[in-house]
């Protein structure tokens, strides 16, 4: 098996951009990360894309396609990754796996979306056998109450208050705020965060992430590649996907087995310990995370899911500064979904640049002292869960 | 011949019965899995052999957790108008089963969650066309 290094990073910044093509978008990332990489268009062996439902693709989430056409139509293979919100990581996983087993040398990986205004409807089916459907139909519970539904849970079974939650946001601000690529970089006072409007009792509007614009591409290559390139790569330690188990007691639909243990996204627990252990690392080890944080729920939950902590020991840790940059366990120094806002089958993509930057030292005032090995996660609809790590 | 002033929100997902309202889902009759709404197959990765019966579920619960719909969510829910915020109850039923359900409360805030509450068939609000359309609620007990 070959080793698989990160070569290039490549962003557009995350906004909106009504006057902008999709295209537009993606080909900025795409020339930034080859430009990182110091390759050419033309030595791309494949491109791994994210399908977009709501932008481009030709109807069909065929993106990776429309990148091609736009960047050149050398005949280069392309793979359209479905995946929901974990379609970028999804894709970053298939690029991996086609580099780890030497079917190629150079592959792009790519995710672009300009998102609709208001929160997403997750499926927009109008069918009375998509679960989705049936829910926003018979009960009326959109994204932000089914946080809402996690969130709540938690407070009774921990005692989070909404002043734990609304610290959250403000951390994310204050790291988000040194992030160019960053979308909403204003600071926010607790009280800014508490005087926010109540979406969805006990999430207020700068709890929960908006809908964004944006796009990301990384370059991945063999170690051979690499070290023509660089003496220094970023190197990817491992990947990984998984989808949702049937008892881990969060309904998707109307309804679930209770399960064992609290509810939670089983499909991000399995491929971050999948990823863990491919990397022959312990959740421990990792220096840093980039969380898929859609609300302030998620960076409180998920490290304590992933044995980063103690379950329950999120909120201490968060008011003691660990989870900022400077932190022991720092959480999501890009600023997160709640500085970039979703832009759903980029953002893993997004996540990765920054874990890239990251571990080159070349995030400035946000940067993670002396990282070494970092993680992204993302999940999506449908119950898919994927994990990336990478390290220096 | 004139509509029905009352529809269902969607058909054939519960029941008002002698025995009181019922959630209309299915169990599997290798595995004892219960499923709402019906399901046609057994999505247990230990049970071998999918053999999904009929069943019905209620009439009651225990809430572990609640959210509130502080803002008109977009169609197709209903709601009253004018709009009111909601609650959304997360309910364990003894069936072995935990089921999503908007909260029939006049003030979903002051509801605790771990409390029991009823299975209840009553009205989201109407539609466009003016009818009240009915689905399962909580009610706090
Ligand atoms: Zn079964």
């Amino acid at each position: 098996m070959n080793d698989v290094a990160a070569l290039g990073f490549g962003m557009h910044p995350w906004g909106k951009f009504p006057e902008k093509r999709l295209n537009d978008i993606c080909r900025v990332a795409v020339e930034s990360a080859l430009g990182d990489a110091g390759i050419a268009w033309k030595e791309v062996e494949a491109v791994c894309a994210a399908s977009s439902r709501f932008s481009g693709g030709k109807g069909w989430g065929l993106n990776g396609n429309d990148v091609v056409e736009d960047m050149g139509s050398t005949g280069v293979p392309v793979y359209n990754m479905s995946a929901g919100c974990a379609a970028g990581s999804n894709a970053f996983n298939v690029g991996y796996t086609m580099i780890k087993s030497g079917i190629h040398d150079v592959v792009l990986v790519v995710g672009g979306e300009k998102m609709p205004k208001g929160f997403i409807q997750t499926s927009g089916l109008e069918d009375e056998t998509d679960p989705e459907y049936l829910r926003q139909r018979c009960v009326g519970l959109p994204g932000p109450g089914f946080w809402a539904m996690l969130t709540r849970a938690r407070m009774e079974e921990y005692g989070t208050t909404e002043e734990d939650l609304a610290a959250v946001a403000v951390k994310a601000h204050q790291v988000g705020t040194h992030n160019e690529n960053a979308r909403f970089r204003q600071l926010f006072s607790l009280e800014d965060v508490l005087n926010s409007n109540m979406v969805s009792h006990p999430l207020r509007l700068y709890e929960i992430c908006p809908v964004s614009d944006g796009a990301a591409a990384v370059v991945l290559c063999s170690a051979e590649f690499a070290r023509k390139k660089t003496t220094q790569p970023i190197w990817a330690a491992s990947t990984a996907v998984a989808t949702a188990r049937f008892d881990d007691g969060l309904p998707r639909g109307l309804a679930c087995v209770p399960g064992e243990g609290r509810p939670h996204h089983s499909e991000a627990r399995i491929s971050v310990a999948k990823a863990l252990e491919a990397a022959d690392l312990g959740p421990k080890d990792l220096d840093f995370v980039e969380l898929q944080d859609n609300t302030v729920y998620y960076e409180l939950a998920f490290p304590e899911e992933w044995g980063m902590c103690k379950p329950g020991e999120s909120e201490r840790l968060l008011h003691a500064g660990e989870t900022l940059p400077t932190g022991r366990m720092p959480i999501n120094p890009s600023g997160g979904f709640l500085c970039f806002g979703e832009a759903t089958t980029a953002q893993g993509l997004f996540q990765i640049c920054e874990v890239g930057w990251q571990l080159r030292g070349e995030c400035g005032p946000r940067q993670v002292p002396n990282a070494r090995v970092g993680m992204a996660q993302s999940i999506g609809l449908g119950g898919n869960g994927t994990a990336a790590i990478l390290k220096r | 011949m004139s509509e029905p002033s009352t529809v269902q929100a969607v058909e054939g997902l519960f029941s008002q019965t002698p025995e009181g309202p019922r959630l209309l889902g299915s169990r599997c009759a290798n595995c004892r899995t219960p499923y709402f709404p019906r399901s046609e197959t057994c999505h247990n990765p230990e049970c071998e052999r999918s053999d999904m019966q009929d069943d019905s579920f209620g009439p009651a619960g225990r809430l572990i957790s609640i959210a509130l719909q502080n803002y008109p969510p977009p169609p197709p829910t209903i709601a009253s108008d004018p709009y009111v915020t909601y609650g959304v109850g997360l309910v364990d039923l003894p069936e072995g089963l935990r089921v999503i359900g908007r909260l029939l409360a006049d003030d979903p805030e002051q509801v605790p969650v771990g409390g029991n509450v009823a299975l209840v068939i009553a009205p989201l609000g109407h539609d466009a066309e003016g009818r009240e359309v009915l689905s399962w609620q909580w009610k706090p007990i």
